[in-house]
């Protein structure tokens, strides 16, 4: 353990309980809420949380109980992407603690800072069998980015602090600590201070953040930019988990380039911006894919070239010289090799590029009207015809009241894609979504942990039926804790995407998608739950005017719309494609041709 | 997977429970099979190195190496595959030698600098240290006698001086 400094904690020397030292570390590191369930092994602390409000009041730590834990965990997660602060779940052992397996498991892939705290049963029964016992340490160790086993009490404090700190450091992740009851009962004295030492991954991270650009790979950087005519930015989440949103803004329009981001990029620049294109991908807007065939110079940043992004890696921006920033080394040249990269933090990167280029003047005149107009005659589209309502309409209307300012949550398939390419984005930390695990039934806890972390915000989970069943308990915990979340359920009764690859990959054979006999009403749930405003819209006519009200009511509020089970989710470059082979669906203006066929790389601009 | 070329993998690592779990975990989720894996401290009693001995594309253990320098536990990865290094295993092999045959196996085992460790009426123990190439050039010519038992140690390895840095680029 790392040498404490003993006199800087108020508490420092008093006498505590584990759970109670727990408590007070987690309030240190400015926890103002718990997601969680209690149970036999994790009482004491749960003890801890209720005397710790009533002797702290002004501090206090909101505890918010879910359905299931898989949500107290999924509402941690949103609770930190809402807020950029670390999320936390505190559940019991065994059950309570394998439901975070799925939760945890996201967070990694999506790089989530989280902290869940498991009870574990008594150290000397571990490994017996003991009643509600799971291997936490063994199971959380493949999914987690760490995952710590409290066998000392003496590094308890050490332990927990160390462990917010492996969450929020480098590329953030998920930590769970294993936390066994006679450790939560034990006593000792409070230290206030001190951490675990993590020899190696300290060292890395000091090296990372130690990582300047040197100015000859500056001068490259620039060589390469200049000679481009056809330069893209593509922007994953690290720039949001970096706070780089400035920066990357800054630097598009510095040196007049376009963005397109990935899903979990969303937001990194402002949507309506002009240099945005939006979303890229597999559901990516068409012009965006269009742009990043053409380019001839990528700049990826916080991204990772994963498989819904370059499903054939060779054929992805492959007339582009590529330059990656990212701050995991292990991402650089994974997919795709980069003939430029710097493995740092992307926000440090980006300011650096920016001041370096302060003389130059770069400007791709040719390139940007070519976007804006790749844009305009590729724009997104659907249909307009049909007398049944398109889940595309709906997310639109909504969009002209938020107008890109509201916390949208998702849970995974059609509605999630529609949600990300219909909305406006204006800030990061907007669009909250299951991005790389796909974990249907995200999108209702999550909104919970976005609303208790910014609850002067807008929430509105944009889910489907369903997504929507999968952690439908927490629909009550929306009115339990009376938050203003607005859960809006797409329903085309089914699983719509399953459904459109069943249509283009298998025949249209439905196997076990079609929810067309299934019985519930969820409107008559919603409001068994307690739902004030519960609300269902079959027919267009009463669209605007419900969709306004429910958006406007006060307190939590459902709106179930029933959507057009026809309306696929377009454009699609199918897995394993390139984006050549794009499928623009019938709305929307694909191309023929290539541009660029005909025309050498020095007189293409 | 084409390519299996056979890698030596030195990894540093915190003395702690658990390392081991995440460092085979990260092998076995790919569905590789570790061919050998040695632990143990070094002169720092807080550091373990784990030497692991692994067939399989260059590529993509070069990602695993580098997933590896992810972990938390994890100090530091070096491929010795590149370098030059020392590798040595342990192996232990009981054959099955009468009276007349023992003298035999014993040359053979001195022609590989290898020692008798044990004797009994119908059988020899035989040690023999060595690189790969000469354990199993010593097992292959005391296969014919009949080996009852055979246990290796798994390799360790060693870079040779001057060490030259083939840590991970950062």
């Amino acid at each position: 353990m790392a040498k404490a400094d003993v006199a800087n904690h108020l508490r420092a020397g008093e006498t505590m309980t584990g759970a109670e030292m727990a408590i007070q570390i987690l309030s240190d590191e400015g926890v103002d809420a718990i997601f969680g369930y209690s149970g036999g092994a994790i009482l004491p602390t749960y003890d801890a949380v209720f005397r710790w409000n009533e002797v702290y009041p002004d501090k206090e730590i909101k505890l918010l109980v879910p359905a299931n834990e898989q949500g107290a965990a999924f509402m941690a997660a949103g609770y930190s992407r809402a807020t950029g602060r670390v999320g936390v779940a505190l559940v019991t052992s065994g059950p309570g603690a394998t439901n975070t397996v799925t939760p945890v498991r996201d967070a990694m892939a999506d790089s989530v800072p989280m902290i869940v705290i498991c009870g574990q049963v008594p150290r000397a029964a571990v490994g017996t069998d003991a009643f509600q016992e799971a291997p936490v340490f063994n199971v959380m160790c493949s999914c987690a980015k760490h995952v710590f086993l409290v066998k000392n009490p003496d590094e308890l404090e050490a332990t927990i602090r160390t462990a917010f700190y492996i969450a929020r450091s480098g590329r953030p992740g998920p930590v769970v600590i294993d936390f066994p009851k006679d450790v939560q009962n034990w006593e000792g004295e409070f230290v206030g201070a001190g951490m675990l030492e993590l020899k190696g991954y300290q060292a890395r991270l000091d090296r990372m953040e130690q990582a300047t650009l040197p100015d000859k790979k500056i001068a490259t950087f620039f060589d390469m930019l200049k000679v481009a005519k056809r330069p893209l930015i593509y922007a994953g989440g690290g720039i949001i988990n970096s706070n780089a949103s400035e920066e990357l803004t800054a630097f598009a329009k510095k040196y007049q380039v376009p963005v397109v981001t990935t899903l979990m990029g969303i937001g990194a620049i402002d949507t309506t911006d002009p240099l945005c294109l939006h979303m890229l991908g597999m559901h990516g807007t068409a012009y965006a894919n269009y742009a990043v065939d053409d380019c001839d110079f990528l700049i990826a940043i916080g991204a990772r070239f994963d498989d819904r992004v370059a499903g054939k890696a060779d054929a992805f921006a492959a007339r582009a010289k590529i330059a990656h920033i990212d701050i995991d080394a292990a991402e650089i040249g994974k997919v795709k090799a980069a003939d430029w990269h710097h493995v740092g933090d992307a926000a440090v990167a980006l300011r650096t590029l920016i001041d370096a280029g302060s003389d130059e003047v770069i400007t791709h005149q040719a390139w940007l009207d070519y976007v804006q107009e790749l844009k305009e005659k590729h724009r997104m589209a659907y249909n307009l015809e049909s007398d049944i309502i398109q889940p595309q309409e709906v997310l639109a209307l909504i969009n002209e009241i938020t107008k890109g300012d509201a916390i949208i949550t998702t849970g995974v398939g059609q509605h999630q894609m529609f949600a990300a390419q219909y909305f406006d984005f204006k800030a990061p930390r907007t669009l909250l979504t299951s991005g790389s695990m796909g974990t249907m039934g995200y999108g209702l806890p999550a909104a919970v942990g976005a609303q208790v972390g910014c609850p002067d915000k807008l929430v509105i989970d944009v889910d489907g039926d369903g997504s929507i069943r999968m952690n439908i308990g927490e629909m009550e915990t929306c009115t339990n804790y009376d938050l203003p979340v607005k859960v809006l359920l797409l329903n085309n009764q089914g699983d719509g995407m399953v459904v459109q690859w069943q249509t283009l990959y298998f025949g249209s054979r439905f196997s076990g998608t079609d929810k067309t006999l299934h019985q519930k009403d969820f409107v008559a749930a919603a409001k068994a739950d307690g739902f004030k405003f519960s609300e269902r819209v079959t027919d267009r006519g009463d669209l605007k005017k419900v969709v306004e009200a429910f958006i406007a009511a006060d307190g939590p509020a459902f709106l179930e719309v029933m959507t057009d089970a026809q309306a696929f989710v377009y454009p699609m470059v199918g897995p394993g494609l390139s984006y050549k082979e794009m499928l623009t669906g019938p709305h929307i203006n694909g191309r023929e041709a290539d541009p660029f066929a005909e025309l050498d790389a020095a007189d293409a601009f | 997977m084409d390519q299996m070329k056979k890698h030596t993998i030195s990894v540093l690592v915190e003395n702690h429970f658990g390392v081991l779990a995440r460092v085979s975990g990260l092998f076995s989720a790919r569905g590789y099979n570790i061919s050998s894996l040695c632990v143990g401290e070094t002169m720092d009693p807080t550091i373990s190195r784990m030497t692991v001995v692994i067939r399989g594309d260059d590529n993509i253990l070069f990602q695993m190496m580098q997933q590896l320098n992810k972990l938390v536990d994890v100090i530091e990865v070096t491929d010795l595959t590149a370098s030059s290094f020392i590798e040595r295993e342990l192996v232990l092999v009981k054959v099955s030698v009468d009276k007349a045959l023992r003298a035999e196996v014993v040359e053979i085992a001195s022609i590989f600098r290898a020692n008798v460790v044990d004797v009994g009426p119908d059988s020899l123990t035989i040690e023999v240290i060595g690189a790969e190439g000469k354990v199993g050039a010593c097992v292959d010519m005391l296969r014919p006698y009949g080996i009852r038992e055979l246990v290796r140690t798994g390799e360790i390895a060693i870079e040779r001086a001057p060490k030259r840095d083939c840590s991970l680029p950062v």
